[in-house]
């Protein structure tokens, strides 16, 4: 039976491969009689451990990763950039590693997958055949209707790390003292929770060291957020919140009663309870959902978002497609990088064995998400999860995981510091090789 | 034939599947569990650095004391390690701590050490640490490997057992006598002032 799925799996691949070129047909061929092929789209966190852990767990299967950017800018650590600790190119990954390992990484754009006959389609016109495909586009933004910001160039969304982060720390610098920085910070579900409040934090401390008259309003989507009694603790003790002199200002939904507009032309937000208020940078975070291959595919649900099996990260939608990282629903776990890494690595497991005809183990996962919030002062939240079965969830071990404690020591805060920084040298190569 | 694939691999999900719900926790293989550290630690558990420590390499029981300690939550401090503890059985473990016993210490991570200080500390470590962490530190046996190790963990860990923090007297896997002997090496050097040559001594290792 093997045999003749194996051999049908050829003939398809092979006349797809011929279609798009003799450079792709060789090597599906050679190495489809090894294990199997699977194509993965984006070389984000979860796409580039999934690959890269595809070729540790069965180093004969062929794998493709198909990806628009030659580099990748981590969104981690992409507020330090902002904040003037790191030069952008030290937040850049290449795929060098990856290729080493024998993953193909092909730089193109995904258009469309065919779930019916198993192909991927790109911009570039090429056509790539898989027995498994592994689709992980991160987000994408659902911009609102009252929000005027063109191409996002002079309000930056920052959001996705690169060019966009640049932006923004250039701004930054080209504003004069005495100005004002506003966060327009997203509604739930989006990418990396604390993520804005971290930025909001080493935003201030750039103000408060080169431009003291200046400081920082978040005009929030929400009325709480993650690690929200660390973040206003690290904000008290360092940049004088709620204090007359403070570097931070956060407004609630509730206080400013929702946003009416925002402006590029004239650098406004509108707020019904704060009317039109003019700002010096505006860094607009979009509300989001999945990256947009997810919609064309149509993998993602009415709230933007893919549903998937938590044990394999198969798709409920398309049979043989796995979403993950960001893109998927994959509650308890939160959208971060240590996710995406660690379903990375659950997701190629699953493939691995689904390929070779044996059952899919028991999947193990964590989450370990570091914030900096200022000189030596860093806090962390961890959880340990297994999948359980009754709920379809992947569940946080009871009694694990958590905060650090509010009342940790200035010599614990400081060691979040250097385990921030460790855990991101370590997630990248455990990533990108 | 298509159709005959998918029933394979939909029997193989299945499968898998019921695996998933009548088992328990420590079904996952030791793989599985090891490399959810690898994030913080390092592929395969060998640290680029700069604080997080290498535990490819280390023996077995020695990984296994550090992580019941971390669950205990009682004589070994840390930052995030006791959290993340607490959410694996005994058995996980073991299997953990096999894992990445069975893996190479590689000395991977650029550190900046202090030759001249570091040569200094060789000394000391012959005269205070030798007798415990043999082979200038590279030894597994019986303790931790110390050549090679992050300095800021090594320096950390030296802090905390100066303070009491990490408590040598509560250290259930210690004997009387080694507990005398480490107490005595550790005022030695802070005596001595060679606390932060060791240590440089050691992070130098390659």
């Amino acid at each position: 039976m093997t045999k003749m799925n194996r051999r049908n799996f050829l003939k398809t691949t092979g006349g797809v491969a011929a279609a798009a070129g003799a450079t792709l047909a060789a090597p599906s061929l050679a190495n489809a009689a090894a294990g199997g092929k699977v194509v993965v789209v984006g070389g984000g966190c979860a796409g580039a451990t999934t690959a890269r852990y595809l070729k540790i767990g069965n180093p004969d299967l062929d794998v493709t990763m198909i990806e628009p950017n030659a580099t990748y800018h981590t969104c981690f650590m992409s507020n330090e950039v902002i904040g003037g600790a790191r030069k952008l190119s030290q937040i850049e990954q290449t795929f060098d590693g990856l290729t080493k390992m024998g993953v193909k990484v092909v730089k193109d754009s995904v258009t469309g997958i065919d779930a019916a006959k198993k192909t991927v389609m790109t911009k570039g016109g090429s056509t790539f055949g898989y027995d498994r495909c592994v689709v992980a586009p991160g987000i994408g933004f659902k911009v609102d209707g009252w929000a005027d910001v063109g191409d996002f160039t002079k309000i930056p969304h920052a959001w996705k790390a690169g060019p966009q982060t640049q932006i923004l720390r250039d701004q930054l610098e080209a504003m004069p003292d005495g100005g004002t920085v506003a966060i327009v910070a997203p509604p739930n579900p989006f990418r990396c929770p604390p993520g804005p409040y971290e930025r909001t934090s080493l935003i201030a401390e750039y103000l408060m060291n080169n431009k003291p008259k200046s400081k920082v309003v978040v005009i929030d989507r929400k009325d709480k957020f993650s690690k929200m009694g660390l973040f206003t603790g690290a904000w008290k003790s360092l940049y004088g919140y709620e204090t007359p002199k403070s570097f931070i200002e956060w407004r609630s939904a509730a206080s400013t009663g929702g946003i009416d507009s925002i402006s590029a032309k004239d650098m406004t937000i509108e707020t019904l309870a704060g009317g039109k208020e003019k700002f010096d940078v505006i860094n607009y975070i979009p509300p989001q959902k999945a990256g947009m291959i997810a919609e064309v595919a149509g993998l993602a649900d009415s709230k933007g978002w893919c549903s998937v099996d938590k044990v394999t990260f198969e798709s409920m939608v398309h049979k043989d497609v796995h979403v993950l990282g960001d893109a998927s629903v994959a509650s308890k776990m939160p959208k971060s990088g240590y996710s995406a890494n660690s379903q990375g690595k659950v997701c190629a497991a699953a493939i691995v064995n689904l390929l070779a005809g044996k059952p899919v183990g028991t999947p193990s996962y964590v989450n370990t998400c570091y914030s900096i919030a200022g000189k030596d002062y860093g806090f962390s939240v961890a959880a340990v999860y297994r999948y359980d079965a009754a709920k379809k969830i992947i569940a946080g071990v009871k009694g694990a995981g958590g905060l650090t404690p509010a009342d940790a020591s200035a010599e614990m805060r400081r060691r979040e510091v250097e385990f921030a920084y460790s855990w991101y040298d370590n997630i990248c190569r455990d990533t990108w090789g | 034939m298509r159709k005959s694939m998918t029933y394979a691999l939909a029997a193989g999900a299945l499968f898998g599947l019921i695996g998933v719900s009548s088992a328990q926790a420590s079904d996952a293989e030791a793989s599985m569990l090891a490399n959810t550290c690898n994030g913080c630690h390092g592929p395969d558990g060998s640290s680029y650095g700069p604080a997080a420590p290498t535990i490819a390499g280390m023996n077995k029981f020695y990984l296994v004391e550090s992580m019941k300690a971390y669950k205990m939550g009682t004589n070994r401090p840390s930052t995030i390690m006791q959290r993340i503890a607490k959410g694996y059985t005994d058995e996980e473990i073991d299997k953990i701590a096999g894992f990445f016993a069975s893996k190479e210490f590689k000395r991977i991570a650029k550190q900046d050490t202090d030759s001249a200080l570091a040569e200094k500390g060789k000394a000391f470590a012959k005269d205070l640490c030798e007798s415990c962490h043999e082979k200038e530190g590279y030894a597994a046996e019986d303790y931790p490997i110390l050549a090679g190790q992050m300095l800021p963990y090594l320096r950390n860990n030296m802090m905390d057992f100066a303070s009491g923090i990490r408590s040598i007297d509560n250290n259930p896997n210690m004997s009387d006598k080694e507990k005398r002997k480490k107490k005595r090496s550790i005022a030695d050097l802070q005596e001595k002032g060679g606390v932060d040559a060791v240590l440089h001594f050691y992070a130098s290792r390659k």
